[in-house]
């Protein structure tokens, strides 16, 4: 027992500095700064956009003020897309907790 | 298999028949089940580790007893959400290939690794393995302490969201402090002789 309490703390440890490699950031945190939703456009059109990626979607929602879209890619990657709901423009995109695109200019 | 027991495995498995109801009539992806399932999995663990701590701390009474006497089956119920986490992950990916190509992100590995940590305990859960292994299954189950801190190291890669993970140590923290300050004010002489290593 003595030598498994000793060591998970080390695990623990070990666990956290692996993730610490990689972007921190939570993607309910994103911040898209889409001011009021009277002018955000209809979500369906994101519909267009995955189109545009050759995605296959699974699901849209809205998360903050963001659009939110989970889908994967052409080689069966599981993504999950952030987009601007005023201009669709796409604004990062996470994999499994990565963040493998950020638009070019975007902090949120 | 006792009535009680029978109830407190429909209870166990209550969840995941709603969460498989939900996905069969098409109310929920398989991807929105991975949250729930991974959950419950973890919850099962704490509940699993924590009559121990609190039986050295409080001492036996007829809670902490019955709390004990149902243990393996909270452990057996956490492998078996994991489990579950598993499938809704195969149904999601699809594809074998693209499993196999995620597994090098930390957050898809810790939770490889936090599953097959499982599944010795789980896999040797029996009486009949508890006698034939003697000491060592005691030793083996203590498998689920990595599993735990890889699981709670998977979700916090996933989705970076510190609070929920962080609440869920809190209480395995609580019980390991109160049992390492019950620990040493009922030995105070023995406790301050052991770190001394031979000469």
């Amino acid at each position: 027992m003595r030598t498994t309490l000793k060591s998970w703390p080390l695990l623990a440890a070990a666990v956290l500095c692996v993730g610490m490699g990689s972007p921190a950031s939570a993607d309910g945190d994103v911040k898209c700064n889409a001011g009021p939703q009277e002018k955000w456009q209809k979500i369906s059109k994101l519909k267009k956009q995955v189109w545009l990626e050759e995605w296959k979607l699974l699901k849209m929602q809205v998360q903050g003020d963001c659009y939110e879209v989970y889908a994967h890619t052409k080689q069966g990657q599981s993504v999950e897309a952030f987009f601007h709901p005023v201009t669709l423009e796409k604004l990062v995109v996470f994999r499994r907790g990565q963040e493998i695109f950020r638009a070019k200019g975007f902090k949120g | 298999m006792h009535w009680p027991r029978a109830v407190l495995w429909l209870l166990l498995a209550f969840p995941a028949m709603l969460m498989v109801e939900r996905y069969l009539s098409g109310e929920a992806l398989a991807l929105e089940l991975y949250h729930p399932t991974g959950e419950w999995s973890l919850r099962l663990m704490i509940a699993a580790l924590l009559p121990g701590p609190l039986i050295d701390t409080f001492g036996s009474n007829r809670l902490l007893r019955g709390w004990l006497s149902i243990r393996r089956n909270l452990g057996v119920a956490a492998f078996l959400y994991a489990l579950l986490h598993l499938v809704f992950y195969v149904l999601d990916m699809r594809l074998i290939s693209a499993m196999v190509e995620e597994m090098a992100i930390p957050a898809i590995w810790t939770g490889w690794l936090a599953f097959a940590a499982l599944l010795v305990p789980a896999a040797i859960s029996t009486d009949r393995a508890m006698r034939s292994l003697g000491s060592r299954w005691k030793r083996l189950q203590r498998l689920v302490y990595p599993a735990f801190i890889l699981a709670i190291g998977h979700w916090l890669l996933i989705g970076w969201d510190w609070l929920p993970a962080l609440v869920h140590l809190a209480p395995l923290f609580a019980v390991w402090l109160l049992r390492l300050i019950a620990v040493r004010r009922s030995n105070p002489v023995k406790e301050q002789t052991r770190p001394c290593a031979p000469h």
